[in-house]
């Protein structure tokens, strides 16, 4: 459904991503891992709209992306919860949720999409008129994961949402990403902590200085060699 | 310094709340912009003060109602500026050269009005000027009152609109996050443009008000900056209820001061405000 | 005296002939003006223009010299000559205060600045008029004697202005080629970096902002002559500043005689138009400033000198190339550095932090970290995202202030000290995304660190120190590009090179590497090699693991703020707690 086809793009005058090509299917759990500075949130965010392709092409649901404008991406079905989450934080948790479902089709459907998020996240229930700002780091990352629900997205791009977030947090939150994935929402997951990632995808490439060096299995992945050399400097598997 | 009487400090602070309401009314557009649209608009006052020419003019000269220049002189600043901002948009200026290029716009409207309208006084006459009610020993002028009014009610409408309409939500998040914004489908260039119309409409009623209660001179455009800016700063920028508030509470201070000590003394008030508010609130703005 | 100078002088000698050559009263009067308001614009932009600091309270010091004046000459019967420096020194003292006040204040910039200023123009004016000063009614100077310097009252007048005109293009331009103006013009660009970088910023902003005002007191003080009735409604508005801004802008504000020019451009429209339409000339001033913010933001003589700040300078012969990084500041001679740490003994340490923190609201970014860094060896600096790497290399540089712990540089307390200070004891840094000061050349980027760092070379000792780095990091081709021109890695590598030129004995580098294809990160690791062998002692933050791996004798990690292992880094990159920071735990 979504095809990533030799892209490159520039970060400012810099490039950081060359030549990367990815695929998700409809339905799958799709993981990219790697160090900092491989590039990831700069492609995640090009897939999102929210950076200019310099290079190569976007095609989602047979449809041509590459040059479509920034705030078109969501309405082609595309959501994003963005590294940091990014929340509005001056705003309502349910100001928030609501933004998510500002485009035409997502409004219509308002009222069922929070019954869901708010399903999937019970907590939130008693946090909707507080300032999103003000809620903790594992909380944020639900709101922000539910903003984007609220989209109706076909495809769902997660940059990192473990980041800064407890161990045990991090063991919900993935499992309501799988439970959003088995309810038939591609997703396109980022993430640092690869033992995690590779729990849940089905599929995962390996990012390294902005191009993918690895793919495969989510399954066999954390013993490639690899992984060992991107992460840890290490040239013999341990 | 002579202690006031009490009739005369009540009436101050009430003139102090209708001159605030006017400050409220004028910062309410330049707040919006600076804080919404990180623009600071100088030419902001240069349209009030067209608009208020124009009122005069339809008013005293074409002998219309001025109820009329509030139904006509609105939607035409609208349009004015979605085009400024249209304008503005593809050039990508600072928020700094934003000063200074409206500043540029506001020499310009200046010189405009007064070819117009050269620089004599103009008193706009309508049946409402000399009408006053009293409530016991106060005095309280209808223009005033209709500035007033119209002030509290708009930055209301604003205010609601901010805070439960869609449109209103979009507006703030994206002014917080413009580029996650557009990943949720809110176009930042239309909400742009559409905010700068509606910042220019506000001027336009901002005019109608100044023309009802003012004598109108052209020299007079940049003396309101100074205030108005202290206005903004200590209400908010980007708020609707701020300017307001912040208003009628130089616009009390000043005319207690006035009252208190004497006249001159009364730009003090606004100025060391905005100098306080610089040096101790940073990273506010 | 260089050719500028005597320019000037012969100019001037020039115009002061005017009064003698029998033309109509009304060339004086212009004249006058142009003058005027070329001390006026000048003066304005020897802090505004070069270091972007724009005051809209230029008013205000111009009343406060107009004031001091009429009130000396009428009311005290002072001579009126000695009313000019009085005029001057009030003026710089009000600058000085305010300035002491409003420079400490980071947030205050850009239009903050701007805006506080104007604000205090009213306020300042507020004050005259109610208080003796002033009171009301102005001050009348028709019984003051005019100085009988030319032929008639009139003309005395306009050789005061000349000679005040003339006075400020010299400070102006001595200013911009001195060491102040080259700071002045890196806070223009980057203030905080500038700071980094060693330029006592505070200090040169204050001294930048005494000139500015105490010569708008001084044009100040002779307009009180030429107006003879001074009001406050007329002299504390916003007329001033913005006229000032205006003139500065459209001239061009980098160059020391922009303000001139523009000057006497907007005054020969103005006076054009003054007879026949002024209403017209009014809008035709405003038209032009926008034109020239939107079209010609350099304004008029930008545009025309394209881009560079004229330095003076010619290209240096480039000297014996092997300069020792530590030489200016060994206290006892530090022999050539060993690359083999074993041959050595009890390794010095050269920087120690004890328990450093740092917390930004909600986030403990640095956790009670101890470290010792020996001298002479590289040490890297890993961890997860997040885990504070960053904001270790900007607490010790000085970018931000520690909020708890000790940092101790060869036995030196350095926490708390302004970031310049840090600068000048030897400590250099990169930024992660570089920043190189925008409007100046390569060899001008690298020679302010020269002039400014631990070095503190005069201008041709740095320009020449300049050149010698720039030949060692390869970008000697580039020197007088600017740094937009140039691609990511060479301006990673004018990071780098600023960084060494002024001979520091430490070197933070802030993922020097990051976003370089593989070739050039190999040519990266060679340099890095070479800056060590040098003598300067190196700590590098990296994700870049191969390089790492080459590079480092030693690697620390740091994993939410804290230090979670330090060592030879083959053992800490199998620390079981390392491995799982980095790839996570699976769940049980």
């Amino acid at each position: 459904m979504l095809e990533v086809s030799h892209i490159a793009v520039n970060y400012g005058a810099a490039p950081a991503l060359w030549d990367v090509s990815l695929q998700v299917q409809t339905g799958e759990l799709v993981c990219v891992v790697g160090p900092n500075g491989a590039g990831k949130t700069t492609m995640i965010n090009a897939i999102a709209g929210m950076h200019r392709v310099r290079a190569g092409s976007l095609t989602f649901n047979g449809r041509d992306v590459t040059q479509l404008d920034s705030h078109r991406f969501c309405e082609a079905g595309i959501a994003i919860v963005p590294e940091g989450r990014r929340l509005f934080t001056q705003m309502t948790v349910l100001d928030n949720l609501e933004l998510g479902s500002f485009i035409a089709s997502a409004k219509a459907r308002r009222a069922e999409s929070l019954d869901y998020v708010l399903s999937l996240f019970p907590i939130l229930k008693v946090k909707l008129q507080s300032p999103a700002g003000s809620l903790s780091g594992g909380q944020q990352q639900m709101v922000a994961i539910g903003r984007a629900l609220m989209a109706c997205p076909s495809l769902l791009l997660l940059d990192e949402p473990s980041l800064g977030l407890a161990p045990s947090i991090v063991l919900d939150m993935f499992g309501a990403i799988r439970r959003i994935n088995a309810t038939g929402t591609s997703v396109l997951l980022v993430e640092q902590n690869v033992a995690m990632a590779m729990d849940i995808a089905s599929r995962a490439y390996v990012m390294e200085e902005g191009r993918i060096v690895a793919e495969g299995q989510a399954s066999e992945m954390l013993t490639r060699p690899e992984i060992q050399k991107a992460y840890l400097g290490l040239d013999m598997p341990d | 310094m002579s202690f006031p009487s009490f009739n005369l400090l009540a009436q101050s602070i009430l003139s102090g709340i209708f001159i605030g309401s006017l400050y409220g009314l004028i910062g309410l557009g330049l707040g919006l912009t600076w804080g919404l649209l990180r623009q600071i608009n100088l030419s902001h006052f240069g349209l009030v003060f067209l608009s208020a020419y124009m009122s005069y003019h339809m008013a005293t000269v074409w002998h219309m109602d001025p109820w009329l220049s509030l139904l006509i002189l609105p939607p035409l600043f609208f349009a004015f500026g979605v085009g400024m901002q249209w304008v503005m948009a593809r050039f990508q200026i600072s928020p700094f050269n934003s000063l200074l290029v409206t500043f540029g716009i506001a020499v310009v409207i200046e010189s405009l009005i007064q070819a117009i309208w050269t620089a004599d006084f103009r008193r706009m006459e309508t049946h409402y000027n000399d009408m006053k009610f009293s409530v016991g020993s106060l005095y309280v002028p209808i223009p005033e009152l209709l500035t007033l009014l119209l002030s509290v009610s708009i930055a209301l409408l604003i205010w609601a609109a901010m805070r439960y309409t869609d449109l209103g939500k979009a507006l703030r998040a994206m002014a917080e996050d413009g580029q996650i914004a557009a990943a949720f489908g809110i176009n930042q260039k239309g909400m742009s443009l559409m905010l700068a119309g509606v910042c220019a409409a506000l001027a336009a009623v901002a005019g109608i008000c100044l023309a009802m209660t003012f004598t109108l001179t052209p020299s007079q455009i940049f003396a309101w900056v100074g205030v108005v800016f202290a206005v903004v700063m200590l209400g908010g920028l980007g708020s609707a209820m701020g300017p307001l508030v912040g208003g009628i509470i130089i616009g009390v201070s000043e005319a207690i001061t006035m009252a208190v000590a004497s006249p001159s003394w009364a730009p003090i008030v606004s100025f060391s405000l905005l100098i306080f508010l610089l040096l101790l609130r940073p990273g506010k703005i | 005296m260089n050719k500028t100078v005597i320019g000037i002088l012969a100019a001037g000698a020039l115009l002061a002939s005017v009064p003698w050559l029998g033309l109509p009263a009304f060339y004086e009067s212009f004249l006058y003006l142009v003058c005027h308001w070329a001390i006026l614009a000048l003066s304005w932009n020897i802090l505004s223009g070069y270091s972007g600091y724009f005051s809209f309270g230029h008013g205000a010091f111009f009343g406060i010299g107009m004031y001091t004046s009429a009130g000396l000459a009428a009311h005290l019967n002072w001579p009126f000559l000695w009313t000019l420096p009085a005029a001057a020194l009030m003026a710089a003292l009000l600058g000085l205060g305010l300035g002491v006040v409003v420079f400490r204040v980071k947030s205050v910039r850009g239009e903050l600045f701007a805006l506080l200023t104007l604000a205090v123009t009213f306020v300042v004016g507020t004050i005259v008029l109610n208080t003796r000063i002033d009171g009301g009614p102005g001050i009348y100077l028709n019984a003051v004697a005019v100085p009988a310097i030319g032929p008639s009252a009139s003309s005395s007048l306009y050789l005061l202005a000349l000679a005040g005109a003339v006075a400020t293009m010299l400070i102006a331009y001595k200013v911009q080629s001195s060491k102040l103006g080259i700071g002045l013009f890196a806070i223009h660009d980057d203030e905080d970096v500038a700071e980094v970088m060693g330029v006592p910023t505070f200090r040169y902003k204050l001294l930048a902002f005494a000139l500015s005002c105490s010569l708008a007191g001084l044009a100040g003080g002779i307009h009180a002559l030429f107006v003879s009735y001074v009001t406050a409604g007329e002299t504390f508005n916003i007329t001033v500043p913005l006229t000032v801004v205006l003139m500065s802008v459209l001239g061009g504000t980098r160059h020391w005689a922009g303000p001139a020019v523009g000057a006497l451009f907007i005054t020969v429209l103005l006076f054009m138009s003054a007879g026949s339409n002024p209403v017209a000339g009014k809008a035709a001033v405003g038209v032009i400033l926008i034109v020239v913010i939107l079209f010609m933001p350099n304004g008029i003589l930008g545009y025309f000198f394209k881009r560079r700040v004229a330095v003076q300078g010619a290209v240096p012969v480039v000297q014996d190339p092997a300069v020792p990084l530590a030489a200016a500041h060994a206290p006892a001679a530090a022999p050539v550095r060993q690359a083999n740490l074993a041959t050595r003994g009890e390794p010095k340490v050269l920087l120690e932090v004890q328990g450093l923190s740092k917390a930004f609201t909600g986030v403990q970014a640095l956790d009670q970290v101890s470290l010792q860094v020996h001298e002479g060896e590289i040490l890297g600096l890993l961890g997860p995202n997040g885990s504070g790497k960053s904001t270790f290399i900007n607490v010790v540089s000085g970018h931000y202030a520690a909020t708890g712990g000790a940092i101790f540089f060869e036995g030196r307390q350095l926490a708390g000290l302004p970031a310049h200070q840090i600068a000048q004891a030897g400590i250099a840094r990169t930024y992660q995304i570089p920043r190189p000061f925008a409007h100046m050349s390569v060899l001008q980027n690298v020679a302010l660190v020269a002039m400014f760092g631990g070095a503190a070379l005069n201008h041709q000792q740095a320009t020449e120190e300049a050149w010698k780095w720039l030949e060692f990091t390869g970008l000697q081709d580039k020197a007088n590009a600017l740094p937009d021109d140039l691609n990511l890695h060479q301006r990673k590598f004018l990071e780098l090179t600023r960084a060494l030129a002024s001979r520091p004995r430490l070197v933070l580098l802030d993922e020097v590497l990051s976003g370089l294809t593989p070739a050039e990160i190999n040519e990266a690791i060679e340099l890095i090699r070479k800056i060590r062998e040098r003598g300067a002692t190196i700590v590098f933050v990296e994700h870049v693991m191969r390089a790492v791996m080459a590079l480092a004798d030693r690697v620390a990690v740091l994993n939410h703020g804290k230090l979670i292992a330090v060592g030879p880094s083959q053992e800490v990159m199998r620390n079981p707690e390392v491995v799982s920071a980095y790839l996570g735990t699976p769940h049980a």
